[in-house]
């Protein structure tokens, strides 16, 4: 790794909470408006964020923090690997990693709400993962290449070939982002059945981590999209926070659905679209 | 030299198994297994060192023609001994098609080896070929399995305690398990089709011994079960042998392997391709075959480490990839991808509904094997490479998984997934260890994961073995993380207890795990030492290249243009800080900040565990959460049938295909 690539690292590294961050104040802010609310200042997610770091250190057990910093590295670990231009595939594994990494922290406690949120979001992993692998099989055969770097060098943006995998991602954008009618791994508002699912014990700085964790997640995400039209990469990030308002949008207007709906939907529409996608490339 | 070592390799096991049976001492017998385990490592040892050596990458082992002779006589001896009594096990058991298929195999093979009726006999001259991949064999058997047998030692004498046996059989034990190392060592450095034949027989011969051990009527139904799948296996091995004879002119396994790119791909050479991956697929426990390996869990859980690791099922796969190049990129190699595909994926799914330790286990191996015949169907050199390099990961996590799962079932007496919630408060340095392992079968920058990262890339020009695989990674996630989680399931103020384990056991595990992270983090220069020579020595017609340098691993095109890649080193790196951390975390946390969990109303007041709280009407209820097993869907019942089928059917157009070319 050269020096050059370093610096890129850290660069990318440290922006990357921000731009998360601002995204994360500006959907509060729309979806207020959406519900006829004023909603907080555009800067509220970091507020929340350093309340949280400040808060006295509660642990259900001594291993919690452990997943929740597994969670974070591999996140951050697969957001530098996009930065960086490295293999999409492996990326995708990476982000697993990090996923799980969560739920083990989650199946580590006693709590009842956290178990069942942490084998709802197992479940999620199983509906989303094939769709996230048949993308980039769909990315290799319009490039040639599982490099992300490939995908820079290639003339015509992967929309044009790939439109039906670009719809699969933006459903399965849904889920990974856990916003509804996906949400039910964890959920915005804590006094619901599930409570918090996923995060109800997790406290102070690990939910904070947690939090900064969904930003890298977000950004991640966000240049996922934007591979899609990566020439000229302005109209992609276009592309990219279209696709985030119109996720604000579904969160704010479908009630929750249940896992098993979302299984069986994702398995059938979700795979269905890409693979459909993939046939016809395999065929030209 | 070279010949003492490899004679060392097959007769130092059988002495060890003679001395096992014949001294009853129990002091005696842990000093036997321990010097046989260190002369098995320094067997192991000392063919690395000749092969870096070897200026070729080949140890060749020629007979004089007398010497041949008299060596050929002695196996077709043996071998008729071996038939007569599979022969009288199928009639002691009265178990008709053991027996008729012991006739089946015994009259084409007295035909053809005694009789000569289907043409003269070619013997190589090169008994003994050793190549780097009948290394990395040798390394898995020699250093493996003496480990599962020094761990058997603690596990065996606790066993044995359970079942209130008035006199031990432990000698009958270990003499079978070193009969069966033995045999391995010398199915993977023979270069003669027919001797090969021999000692697979053996192995099969062996697994019927060692399952059936206990001596239930579950063992025993169970263990004759393996056997007479296994004859059906040996029954395509006897009939490929004969058609590889008259076909090739030759038995040599080396010339078989190259035959592919020589001649057309057609006649009798690609049946006897496919009998012999059929044979394969029956050791290897493959869809439809996977019944035997499912019931060998009954067995001791050493016997169950060794079938599943580096013995028994490796065999079957290693005759695969073995071949492998003699039908690279023909319509052959397609099917036998998509066969291994499919097991793959259907085994993961029916794994997802197991909540049995073992059984996950079990279905596990299946999977993976199906992955590496899957990489062996593919045909590139990259998913060669991947394949041998899946047959060490997996032979070396999955060896250590199904000694720790024996320990917990020791510890806890249970085997059920359910039951280990709070294991790592009993038995920490266990769990610690099987969390390793099984992050090791599921997650990046473990092996296990690159090697499937490896197939999806170099898949990407098969469609269907593509979604196959893709499907299967997504399933296998989803049974490993509910297992891992439950046992890393903590109360909120533990009673650490302290584990006590014998010896024997402790030092397997420990070495084991060891083994786990070396192999993982130095994947690059294992695969340059061991992998990369033997890739490159196949005959085939698929030019591209893997190769590792740097901090990873590197798929390179045609054109040596990077078409993927990965620096696992780094991420190795990440874990370590993990690892750091996780001590430092857990003493930084004073005890009055642990609180018990949010348990729908207030807690109980003395309970530790965290699992008690108030209900309504001031009644303490206990929490229970099990895990999803979505029995509906993936069920072993409602999936076995279908799978079966169709795992069937297309094993039945591979043969027809093959027929007809």
């Amino acid at each position: 790794m050269s020096i050059n690539n370093l610096i890129i690292a850290v660069i990318a590294i440290i922006a990357a909470p921000i731009v998360g961050g601002l995204l994360t104040g500006i959907d509060r802010k729309i979806t207020a408006r959406m519900q006829n609310r004023f909603g907080p200042p555009l800067l509220q997610p970091f507020y929340d964020f350093f309340k949280l770091l400040g808060k006295q250190g509660i642990a259900v057990n001594q291993t919690q923090m452990v997943y929740v910093m597994g969670h974070l590295f591999f996140a951050i670990g697969a957001f530098v690997m996009l930065v960086l231009k490295q293999d999409l595939l492996m990326l995708m594994f990476i982000l697993a990693f990090s996923s799980v990494s969560l739920i083990m922290g989650a199946m580590s406690v006693r709590s009842p709400y956290s178990k069942i949120g942490a084998q709802r979001e197992i479940m999620q992993m199983m509906a989303y993962e094939p769709v996230l692998l048949l993308m980039v099989v769909g990315v290799y055969k319009s490039t040639g290449s599982f490099m992300i770097s490939e995908i820079f060098n290639h003339e015509e943006p992967l929309l044009y070939s790939l439109p039906l995998v670009f719809l699969a991602f933006l459903y399965v954008l849904t889920i990974k982002l856990r916003k509804s009618p996906f949400d039910f791994s964890t959920s915005h508002h804590g006094h619901q059945e599930l409570i918090k699912g996923l995060t109800t014990e997790f406290s102070g700085t690990q939910l904070a981590l947690i939090e900064l964790t969904h930003w890298y997640d977000l950004v991640l995400l966000m240049g996922l999209i934007t591979l899609f039209f990566a020439k000229p990469i302005w109209v992609g990030i276009l592309i990219a926070l279209a696709s985030y308002f119109c996720e604000i949008v579904i969160d704010n207007i479908s009630a929750r659905v249940t896992w098993q709906w979302m299984v069986r939907v994702t398995w059938v529409a979700g795979i269905g679209a890409a693979l459909v996608n993939i046939v016809w490339m395999y065929l030209i | 030299m070279d010949w003492y070592l490899l004679l060392a390799a097959i007769l130092l096991p059988a002495l060890s198994a003679a001395l096992c049976f014949t001294i009853k001492n129990q002091k005696l017998r842990i000093a036997i297994v321990s010097i046989s385990t260190l002369l098995l490592f320094a067997v192991a040892g000392g063919f690395i060192a000749l092969m870096v050596k070897s200026p070729d990458g080949k140890l060749i082992f020629h007979l004089e023609h007398s010497v041949l002779e008299i060596v050929s006589w002695v196996i077709k001896a043996l071998d008729l001994i071996l038939f007569c009594y599979i022969g009288y096990i199928g009639l002691k058991h009265k178990k008709a098609i053991v027996f008729i298929l012991a006739v089946l195999q015994f009259i084409p093979w007295a035909l053809f080896e005694v009789f000569g009726v289907f043409g003269k006999v070619h013997e190589p001259a090169n008994a003994f070929v050793i190549d780097h991949l009948s290394l990395i064999m040798i390394m898995l058997v020699s250093i493996i399995g003496p480990i599962v047998t020094f761990f058997a030692l603690g596990y065996m004498k606790e066993h044995e305690h359970h079942l209130h046996l008035k006199v031990s059989r432990q000698p009958r034990f270990f003499m079978i398990l070193y009969i069966f190392l033995g045999a391995m060592n010398a199915l993977v450095m023979t270069d003669n089709l027919s001797w090969m034949y021999f000692f697979w027989e053996i192995t099969t011969l062996c697994s019927f011994l060692l399952i059936s051990h206990d001596g239930t009527e579950i063992a025993i139904k169970n263990g004759l079960r393996a056997l007479w799948i296994n004859s059906v296996g040996g029954l395509a091995f006897i009939i490929a042998i004969i058609l590889v004879n008259s076909s090739l002119n030759t038995l040599s396994i080396q010339e078989i392997s190259a035959a592919g790119m020589s001649e057309a791909f057609t006649g009798a050479l690609p049946v006897a391709l496919a009998l012999l991956c059929i044979a394969g697929f029956t050791k290897s426990a493959q869809f439809p075959f996977q019944s035997w390996l499912l019931g060998a869990m009954v067995a001791p859980t050493p016997v169950s480490a060794l079938l599943h690791s580096s013995t028994m099922v490796k065999a079957g796969v290693y005759l695969v990839v073995r071949i492998s190049p003699a039908f690279a990129g023909t319509i052959l190699g397609k099917l036998v991808a998509i066969v291994g595909g499919f097991t793959f994926v259907a085994a993961s799914a029916i794994a997802i509904s197991q909540s049995n330790a073992k059984k996950v286990l079990a279905y596990s191996t299946i999977a993976n094997l199906g992955l590496i015949i899957c990489c062996a169907g593919i045909g590139t050199r990259i998913s060669l490479a991947a394949a041998i390099l899946l047959m060490i990961f997996h032979a070396v996590s999955k060896g250590l998984l199904f000694l720790c799962v024996g320990t917990i079932e020791l510890g806890i007496g249970s085997r059920d997934i359910e039951d280990m919630q709070g294991l790592f408060k009993l038995m920490p340095f266990t769990t610690v260890i099987t969390v390793i392992g099984m992050i090791s079968m599921l997650l990046p920058p473990f092996g296990v994961l690159i090697t499937k990262w490896m197939a999806i890339e170099t898949a990407v020009h098969q469609p269907l073995v593509l979604l196959f695989i893709i499907l299967g990674s997504a399933l296998t996630v989803v049974f490993w993380a509910k297992w891992i989680g439950i046992i890393l399931t903590m109360s909120y103020k533990p009673k650490f207890h302290i584990e006590k384990l014998s010896f024997s056991m402790k030092a397997a595990l420990s070495v084991l795990i060891a083994f786990v992270m070396a192999a993982s983090i130095g994947i690059a220069p294992l695969y340059n030492q061991f992998v990369k020579p033997q890739v490159i020595s196949f005959k085939m017609a698929d030019m591209e290249e893997l190769t590792g340098t740097g901090l990873g691993i590197w798929l390179h095109k045609v054109d040596s243009a990077v078409y993927g890649g990965f620096a696992s080193i780094m991420f190795f790196a990440v874990i370590l800080v993990l690892m750091v951390a996780i001590p430092i975390i857990s003493h930084k946390i004073k005890p009055s900040r642990l609180k018990p969990p949010y348990l729908c109303g207030a807690n109980a007041d003395d309970d530790l565990r965290g699992l008690e709280f108030i209900s309504p009407g001031d009644k303490v209820d206990t929490v229970v959460v099990r895990n999803y097993y979505m029995q509906s869907v993936f069920g072993e019942n409602k999936l076995t049938f279908w799978v079966n089928a169709i795992a069937g059917a297309v094993i039945i157009i591979m043969l027809g295909v093959v027929i007809g070319l």
